[in-house]
């Protein structure tokens, strides 16, 4: 089966310096990530585990500013979780059209700052962006613009290739 | 033929002027006409910017939005903001800061990337003097190619003028209205181009597709043509036709758009099929 959640210990060094020795990501329970940490019951699921990351490191910003900030980071994280992991080819161009639409007006996916919604969303549409054509990547410009600017957040992209967004200036489609 | 006037008027009246000379003169009547029948010869910059060395110069080597006060200033940056988030690298700075400053008012819906951005920054009001970066003035932001204009006028070209030599003697009634309409007119030019357009150019193309030999299944090797599917791609009706010793050729044709298919990609598939075809021919290309 496919592992899924293979970000979560990129994200743990992202966040860097939370618990690398206290607690450890003890493999897959059905494609699920569980996290044993000291105290208490083991953590199950990819959305539990990184709120609870975020909160150990102590940059509770991540998930969002206000009441409203907040509500609107756990939607998108609910939506990485149910639609886009294990997404079938037709629903990742469904899930790319709609993120264009909405980061349109956007600069990031939930309000005026970078939250945990748009890292987990980073590392969940990687693997798409990298196998899209230049005109696709045209044909979802907002998209491609939001990947290119999460991916040079320092030290979030880790060992994942960059992805090149370029857009094409000089000639309109009309030339070769 | 006698020089009546200027330069420009003697090559206006001159049958044998030709067309570079045209391109290097001054914009004037003669010029306007021309950019307008759709001369595409050079893309990227109009034909008046030739006039003299210090101002193509300028062009290639200037940046910033045209005016910022006007909706043509505008569109550059809304084109300009089309794939980034912030005017310079990935966060927030004083660049976006100086360029905020100058955008008077909220951009209008239609565009987007524009008022995304504007909306974006707007946010950061409160913290815009701890912004990472030194406050530049707005010539340095922005495309190349494109002067910014905001508010200075056409100060900039102006200054330009005075230690080159101009070439072809140009005559010194650029004013300052002219100069600033022609700021204006390459910010339009510069956002009209990055537009997509409308037409998708397609064209008819007959292909001559010849086999082996006489032995050659045919049916299957016009099935293996039919076979080939490209975006963009339309396969049209199709004949056989001989060509002595009982060898027949397939012709057949098909419709497709320019930008996304050519006749080598086509030739490359077609050869493809070794085991068919020996080789293809293109007989007629027609624009449609």
């Amino acid at each position: 089966g496919k592992r899924r959640a293979p970000c979560l210990p990129l994200f743990q060094g992202f966040l860097s310096g939370t618990e690398q020795g206290r607690c450890y990501l003890c493999g897959f329970k059905l494609w699920v990530p569980v996290l044993q940490n000291n105290q208490g019951p083991p953590l199950v699921g990819l959305i539990t585990i990184a709120c609870h990351l975020v909160k150990e490191a102590k940059r509770s910003n991540l998930l969002g500013e206000s009441a409203e900030g907040r509500a609107v980071v756990q939607q998108w994280l609910e939506y990485r979780v149910t639609r886009l992991d294990g997404c079938t080819k037709e629903d990742s161009k469904t899930i790319l059209k709609e993120l264009n639409i909405h980061l349109q007006d956007n600069v990031y996916l939930a309000g005026n700052h970078f939250t945990l919604a748009d890292t987990l969303m980073y590392y969940g549409i990687h693997p798409l962006i990298v196998d899209l054509t230049v005109q696709e990547k045209e044909q979802y410009l907002n998209v491609a613009r939001w990947f290119d600017h999460i991916q040079h957040i320092p030290s979030l992209r880790h060992h994942l290739p960059p992805v090149v967004v370029l857009r094409n200036r000089i000639y309109t489609s009309r030339h070769h | 033929m006698r020089p009546v006037r200027t330069v420009r008027t003697c090559v206006f009246r001159c049958r044998t002027s030709s067309f570079l000379l045209l391109f290097l003169l001054q914009g004037g009547g003669v010029l306007r006409r021309s950019q307008s029948s759709g001369i595409n010869a050079f893309p990227v910059l109009p034909p008046s910017s030739f006039s003299s060395w210090s101002r193509w110069k300028q062009l290639i080597f200037v940046m910033g939005f045209g005016d910022l006060k006007s909706s043509s200033g505008l569109k550059v940056l809304n084109d300009f903001l089309t794939d980034r988030s912030f005017i310079e690298g990935y966060v927030p700075s004083q660049a976006d800061v100086a360029v905020f400053e100058a955008v008077s008012a909220p951009p209008p819906a239609d565009l987007c990337h524009a008022l995304r951005w504007y909306n974006h920054i707007k946010s950061y009001q409160a913290q815009k003097n701890s912004l990472p970066g030194v406050k530049k003035p707005l010539g340095q932001y922005g495309p190349t190619g494109v002067a910014d204009t905001t508010s200075s006028g056409p100060a900039a070209s102006k200054d330009e003028d005075d230690d080159d030599i101009d070439l072809f003697g140009s005559d010194e009634e650029e004013d300052t209205e002219a100069a600033k309409l022609k700021e204006q007119r390459l910010a339009e030019y510069a956002a009209k181009k990055a537009k997509k357009p409308a037409l998708i150019a397609k064209s008819s193309i007959l292909l001559d597709v010849k086999p082996w030999d006489d032995e050659t299944d045919m049916a299957k090797l016009e099935e293996c043509v039919r076979s080939i599917q490209m975006d963009g791609l339309v396969w049209g009706q199709s004949k056989l036709v001989p060509v002595g010793y009982g060898i027949k050729k397939l012709q057949i044709s098909c419709v497709v758009e320019d930008d996304k298919v050519g006749t080598d990609i086509l030739e490359e598939q077609i050869t493809a099929f070794e085991d068919y075809v020996q080789s293809m021919d293109v007989a007629a290309f027609n624009k449609i």
